[in-house]
């Protein structure tokens, strides 16, 4: 059984193709790269698997399940989580609040006894605490576990955003541009991160994103995209010397 | 979590107990009219903050509570009324069986009145929920406006524009303010738990929810039926705190009411909630001088009957305009708060002497 | 049923659908722009009723000098409730802006109660639109010959506006993209006080005629009319004009089939519109001539 296999995965919103054909095959523990041009339909295909566009066509498996038609929530908590391009936290509630809701939907606690209070629910709210304090120690954020989380700079709140999708529990791990907007120095830190984070909790690792020395470094594989439609695929070193990929990346530019 | 978890617990209980000597008092020395005021604002408690959990804390601005009251009214009225009365009200068409024979006491005629409103909630949130925005505003309302039609043709179930009249006076300030401290107890825990937070996530972020595994349409629906509940169970307190109710009790006009209360108090904040509601309602009473002539001396200005939703409607529009956020935004009372603001007060004052 | 009574029977639905449709308009082209639903757009509609019948009444405006004055009046109420309580609330969320239009509505309703009083006034019904016609077995007033006529100028009107004018091309545009349209030198304000003023106009245009058909005016006449509207706007296809007025047309059918099929479920008449509502939302929220509703 494949762990993860898209296949001819394809989108129309009207005329237009955002994603035409796509496939890619992920096998557990790897950590892969999508990439492309502005505009080439990375985040559609994100959005397609993690439910939330219906594709035109094609389909999605995950150990052996399918996935398309399902919500999101119900993708999340069979084990795919994801992070977004433009970071959606929930802004007006505090870091430890912000990983302590991931474990909600894993809660068993009913809703009376929730609100009740019985020993069930204050057991569990522990548990969400400390799991929260765990994934916040993870990634270097235990410190301001109590700060509101749209006060923290960009950088930290990317890795929010990442220690909160990991206390869904995935095994497999979404990531839209992890390193936007970060310097040299906290780009290296997310790559120790990602690494470590991947032993860690067995994780495999889907990432889209535009820096490539980040990509050519972390990546074992790596899928590109051009207007929808992928024009390569292989290790950074292939992907590095392909023409097509050189050629739609200079067209661009 | 929380190193002052036993003081708080004492000045909890002391709180309660405050409201308890209070009330007793009131019991005891105070007028008709004062009693009348706080089983009011009692019920006013019940109706905004559990409307403020679909509003203001799950961010699901919608606008039927007039339904969930009429609802409750009815249900709890119709089982606490005898047989005997039942066949003397219904003079147009006989009220249809097995309401003609049932009869339950009180206390059950209000679960009772909470159970099958939040039945009602629950169908309604399937419809309902497939929307968002504006378009639940309407819908919503719609509900509200077919609630009172239906209520105005079933003859034999509501007695139509009869209504019901004659109910027992049973809603007293002990019955209302008892429900009103269980719904705040109950939906302030509610709204603390990580049921509460998945619902606050909603509000700030559908689809990031979503990628957290939370599934908005239960949650959505989960604080849909609880507001109905409680909404229902102010319906039945409100049935016989006035012993007589007509389909024209229920108009927008109740919703409206407590709209005002919970923007004013803040959308989301049950502490702002609850204060609005004590305070709109006492200065509703309060603000009934503006409707009966004022002699200054030797001049008369006569009263203006209505100016008082004149002015309710137009602090409605200013606290959009200056003051979003309401009274308390989306802040609680705690008691840690209090305490941090106390011990900040007087650091201050001890440092200017 | 006979040939004769349904005729009868569809001269009221379309001059009630007219009513519905010019009510509608207002609505829909808030909506298009705004993406706000003015709640107190029926009440404007009443204002406009009121403004009608004191011309006549304390100034002895003859009908066809007052109507106008009214019309005219009822745009600048319209243009004075977008300046004063929806500009403010121009970049807050949206509940806010809705929440501003249902505090509008209320202060309507209770200030026409205040001023007005509460009890229904007779609205006078001039003769060119009072006389009862008859053809055969079918009997009519000439008003609902008058209503549809009406209606449909003012549609033919408005339509010009947006889609004939550099005022509608603006709207248009706004609707599509506001800080753009700003960005590219439209006063958009002024654009926006200029639908206001088409919407209420059409309101009041037919709110009077409601009024001459009823004929009674209380400062109230303006919710159940109004939220009726919006479902014919909604049913139509938000922001599309003349959507709203085929919605408008629907909606009056409904109602009067209903009466005249069963008439012993007549008091479930003003729940029709939101049976439909529910109906579209759960079928076909983009309404029968929309795009795709905004989420």
């Amino acid at each position: 059984m494949e762990f993860f296999t898209v296949r001819n995965l394809t989108m129309k919103f009207g005329g237009l193709v955002a994603v035409n054909d796509f496939d890619i095959t992920l096998k557990k523990g790897e950590i892969v790269g999508l990439i492309g041009p502005n505009g080439a339909g990375k985040t559609t295909v994100f959005n397609m698997i993690a439910g939330y566009y219906a594709p035109t066509s094609g389909t999605i498996h995950f150990q052996g399940k399918l996935l398309n038609g399902k919500k999101a929530n119900e993708i999340t908590r069979s084990g795919v989580a994801r992070t977004f391009q433009n970071i959606r936290l929930f802004t007006e509630l505090t870091v430890v609040e912000n990983v302590m809701i991931a474990y909600h939907c894993r809660l068993r606690s009913t809703f009376l006894g929730a609100a009740l209070r019985l020993p069930l629910y204050r057991r569990e709210e522990k548990q969400m605490y400390e799991g929260a304090m765990e994934f916040l120690r993870e990634v270097e954020l235990e410190d301001l576990s109590r700060e509101q989380a749209g006060s923290l700079p960009y950088g930290m709140q990317r890795r929010l955003e990442i220690a909160r999708a990991l206390a869904t529990g995935p095994q497999l791990l979404l990531l839209d541009e992890p390193a936007a907007g970060m310097n040299p120095n906290e780009t290296q830190d997310l790559l120790q991160l990602i690494l470590r984070l991947r032993e860690k909790y067995r994780l495999t690792v889907f990432l889209i994103e535009h820096d490539m020395k980040f990509v050519m470094q972390l990546c074992e594989r790596i899928q590109v995209l051009d207007y929808g439609t992928t024009i390569a695929s292989g290790t950074p070193e292939e992907i590095q010397q392909n023409e097509r990929v050189i050629e739609a990346y200079l067209g661009e530019g | 979590m929380d190193e002052h978890h036993r003081r708080n617990q004492i000045f909890s209980i002391i709180a309660v107990a405050c409201l308890f000597l209070f009330l007793l008092s009131m019991h005891l020395y105070a007028d008709d009219y004062q009693i009348r005021i706080l089983n009011n604002i009692a019920l006013f408690i019940i109706l905004a903050v559990s409307y403020n959990l679909i509003n203001g804390v799950t961010g699901q601005f919608s606008l039927e509570p007039n339904a969930f009251v009429a609802i409750g009214a009815y249900t709890s009225a119709l089982l606490t009324l005898t047989p005997a009365e039942k066949q003397m009200a219904f003079i147009i068409e006989p009220i249809i069986w097995p309401l003609s024979v049932i009869h339950v006491p009180f206390f059950l005629s209000l679960i009772a009145a909470g159970v099958v409103t939040a039945f009602f909630g629950f169908l309604m949130g399937f419809p309902v929920f497939r929307v968002r925005g504006d378009y639940l505003a309407i819908v919503t309302l719609g509900f509200g406006e077919v609630v009172r039609v239906v209520a105005n043709n079933t003859q034999t179930i509501t007695n139509g524009p009869l209504g019901l009249k004659g109910l027992a006076n049973y809603t007293n300030l002990w019955w209302s303010w008892g429900i009103a401290a269980f719904t705040v107890f109950y939906i302030a825990r509610l709204v603390r738990s990580s049921y509460g937070m998945a619902m606050k996530a909603v509000k700030y972020d559908e689809a990031a929810a979503e990628s957290i595994g939370i599934n908005a349409f239960k949650h959505k629906m989960l604080a849909f039926t609880t507001s109905a509940f409680f909404e229902g169970i102010g319906g039945g307190l409100l049935a016989h705190l006035i012993t007589t109710i007509s389909p024209t009790l229920f108009t927008f006009f109740l919703t409206f009411n407590l709209l005002i209360m919970i923007v004013a108090g803040g959308l989301g904040s049950i502490t702002g909630s609850v204060i609005a509601a004590v305070v709109i309602t006492w200065g509703g009473e309060a603000l009934r001088v503006v409707e009966e002539p004022i002699r200054l001396g030797f001049i008369e200005i006569p009263g203006i009957p209505g100016m008082r939703m004149v002015l309710f409607s137009l602090i409605l529009v200013l606290v959009m305009i200056f003051a979003r956020q309401g009274l308390m935004g989306t802040r609680e009372f705690t008691w840690n708060g209090l305490f941090r603001k106390i011990r900040a007060w007087t650091h201050r004052t001890a440092k200017e002497s | 049923m006979d040939f004769s009574l349904i005729a009868q029977q569809l001269i009221n639905a379309v001059s009630l659908g007219s009513l519905y449709g010019l009510i509608a308009i207002g609505y829909t082209m808030v909506y298009g722009i705004l993406r706000l639903i003015n709640f107190a757009h029926g009440d404007v509609m009443m204002m406009g009723c009121f403004f009608a019948f004191y011309g006549i009444m304390i100034f002895s405006m003859p009908w066809w000098l007052s109507f106008p004055i009214a019309i005219v009046l009822t745009a600048f109420l319209g243009i004075l409730i977008d300046r004063g309580a929806y500009r403010p609330v121009r970049n807050a969320p949206r509940i806010s802006a809705l929440i501003t239009a249902i505090g509008v509505s209320f202060f309507l309703e209770n200030l026409g109660l205040v001023v007005f009083g509460g009890r229904p006034k007779g609205f006078p019904r001039p003769e060119i639109f009072g006389g009862i016609y008859t053809f055969g077995d079918i009997r009519f007033l000439g008003l609902s010959i008058w209503v549809p006529l009406i209606a449909l100028v003012l549609l033919s009107g408005i339509l010009f506006l947006v889609y004939r004018t550099r005022v509608g091309r603006a709207m248009r545009c706004i609707s599509y993209d506001m800080e753009t349209t700003r960005i590219m030198g439209v006063d958009v304000n002024r654009i926006i006080a200029i639908t206001f003023a088409a919407g209420s106009a059409a309101a009041a245009a037919g709110g009077i005629l409601w009024a001459m058909k009823y004929p009674q005016i209380n400062p109230l006449m303006g919710i159940i009319p109004g939220l009726k509207a919006f479902v014919a706007a909604v049913l139509g296809g938000i922001g599309n004009v003349v959507g709203a007025m085929l919605g408008g047309l629907i909606l009056g059918m409904a109602e009067i089939l209903l009466v005249a099929i069963r008439p012993d479920l007549s008091g479930y008449r003003d729940a029709i519109a939101f049976g439909i509502l529910i109906l579209i939302l759960l079928f076909r929220p983009t309404g029968l001539m929309g795009e795709k509703l905004p989420e």
